[in-house]
């Protein structure tokens, strides 16, 4: 078993879960709260990794945070190295990756909620933000648990962005889908399947986990 | 009423009674109904009277902020008036005035009791309210938490949350909770007492108007119940197809209405059957 790999892969899902929680909670409340053009394009932007292969977005990446593009170059002379090849290129791929596990429970949740509880407190003088925290937000506290289980366990299972982006170098961008595969490669099945065995039983005691709570009836994505 | 507004006692509520008086103006295009309305609340307690569908609910959603009208100005006017001319608009189309439902103070019971349901019915009653605000202010909702439970009978139920009350009882809370907002500009109640059970619906029509005249802000409610504006004795807007008909006092706005309501009553028994529908 590379433990390496393990840490890195729980140390990339949290922080990418921690990251897109910040990023998600104001993007799905903007979406949630109205309709038109300018929303519909974000929720296909949004959309867009759940049908895209990851090698795709990878790719993109790549070149965007590489020396090609005034992006990448203004990174690289803010950190002194490419973001590509290491731990925060990862992050960068998967917060994006996993954008849509993010968002969409959370857009559900909130629309979900009676518009006319967020009227009453908007004429008992709540501003639109207190009305987000204290009403909205507690409703829909499901989504926020889904959204939040969904984007870890979407992180831990990550492949084809890692590769793309990361590589293969152990301790900074070697997850444990990116080791398994090397196992493969060398033939090494008893590591392998020790590897994949761990991945399946995660992956399905957190669907268990979000299905036996049944807190979020609605379909997750939507 | 007027012996009643002065016959306040002298207290911690005597300094917010019915300082203001609001004047309304709106026209609105609501599928076939043209709303087209210009009135004052200048009594402490005012009744848009007027069958379903006659523009009353949108008037209300109008002054409350929550939705966007054709043309409106709609201007809270600070008593007495001589000391400013200057109003607090809540919305002015002509000149690009507007302002957003919680920056308005005009607390609205909806028809439907809108409760939140993760907070219990005492939190319901004081989200209004931050805390954190003056000495002044705490006593005030303080001295509220203390009487109004009792005022809307709901003592019984102030540590529930809204599912597990009955409608009764629902109504009741949100009544309450709109009139904790005592010291706002105006209360308005879409249809408070529709619904509730006879002895206590009588009871609670007498006692919060009574309080209401005291210690509130000026209401605005709505009614289609004939009944229901005779028990309050309030000024009475009549409102037909979107237009203000008629306004004063009930027994001058209301009299043909009881009239027929008196008339279909005195029929043969035969037909008494029929008086419990609507008109």
């Amino acid at each position: 078993m590379d433990t390496q790999a393990l840490w890195l892969t729980l140390r990339l899902a949290l922080t990418t879960t921690a990251l897109l929680l910040l990023i998600a909670l104001p993007l799905a409340w903007w979406i949630a709260s109205g309709a038109g053009a300018a929303r519909a394009l974000t929720q296909a932007v949004v959309a867009l990794p759940l049908v895209l292969p990851p090698t795709v977005l990878g790719f993109y990446l790549l070149v965007a945070l590489g020396p090609l593009t005034a992006p990448g170059r203004l990174i690289i002379r803010l950190l002194g190295h490419p973001l590509a090849f290491s731990f925060s290129g990862l992050v960068v791929g998967s917060v994006l990756y996993s954008l849509p596990f993010a968002v969409q429970p959370l857009v559900a949740g909130f629309r979900a909620v009676d518009t006319a509880l967020l009227e009453a407190a908007a004429t008992l003088g709540a501003s639109p933000l207190r009305t987000f925290t204290t009403i909205t937000l507690p409703l829909a506290k499901p989504s926020l648990v889904t959204a939040a289980v969904l984007t870890f366990t979407h992180t831990v299972g990550e492949f084809g962005v890692v590769l793309m982006l990361g590589g293969n170098i152990p301790g900074a961008t070697r997850t444990l889908s990116i080791a398994l595969y090397d196992q493969v490669q060398d033939f090494n099945y008893a590591a392998a399947n020790r590897t994949a065995g761990l991945l399946l039983a995660f992956s399905l005691a957190t669907l268990i986990v979000i299905y036996w709570r049944g807190a979020e009836r609605r379909p997750l994505l939507g | 009423m007027a012996d009643l507004v002065q016959s306040a006692q002298p207290g911690i509520f005597t300094s917010y009674p019915h300082q203001d008086h609001l004047s309304v103006e709106l026209r609105h295009r609501l599928g076939a109904l043209e709303i087209d309305v210009d009135f004052r609340l200048t009594k402490p307690w005012t009744i848009l009277f007027g069958p379903s569908g006659s523009g009353k609910t949108t008037i209300l959603r109008a002054i409350a902020g929550l939705l966007r009208p054709d043309f409106a100005r709609i201007v809270n006017h600070r008593r007495p008036v001589s000391s400013t001319k200057e109003g607090f608009a809540f919305v002015a189309t002509d000149v690009g005035v507007w302002r957003p439902a919680h920056k308005r103070g005009a607390a609205l019971a909806a028809q439907r009791p809108a409760l939140f349901p993760h907070l219990t019915v005492i939190e319901n009653m004081t989200y209004g309210y931050r805390g954190g605000g003056s000495g002044e202010e705490q006593e005030y909702v303080d001295r509220l938490t203390a009487t109004l439970p009792a005022l809307f009978q709901i003592e019984h139920v102030l540590g529930k949350r809204p599912a597990e009350l009955s409608g009764g009882e629902a109504q009741r809370v949100s009544l309450a909770r709109a009139a904790m907002a005592g010291r706002k500009r105006i209360l308005l109640l879409d249809e408070p007492f529709t619904g509730l059970e006879l002895p206590l619906r009588d009871l609670l029509i007498s006692n919060f108007f009574a309080w209401q005249s005291k210690y509130g802000t000026p209401v605005l409610s709505v009614t289609h119940d004939v009944a229901e504006a005779f028990q309050l004795g309030a000024e009475v807007i009549k409102l037909a197809e979107g237009k203000v008909v008629e306004q004063g006092p009930v027994e001058a706005v209301l009299a043909d209405e009881r009239a027929r309501l008196l008339t279909q009553l005195n029929r043969p028994t035969s037909q008494n059957r029929d008086v419990g529908h609507p008109i």
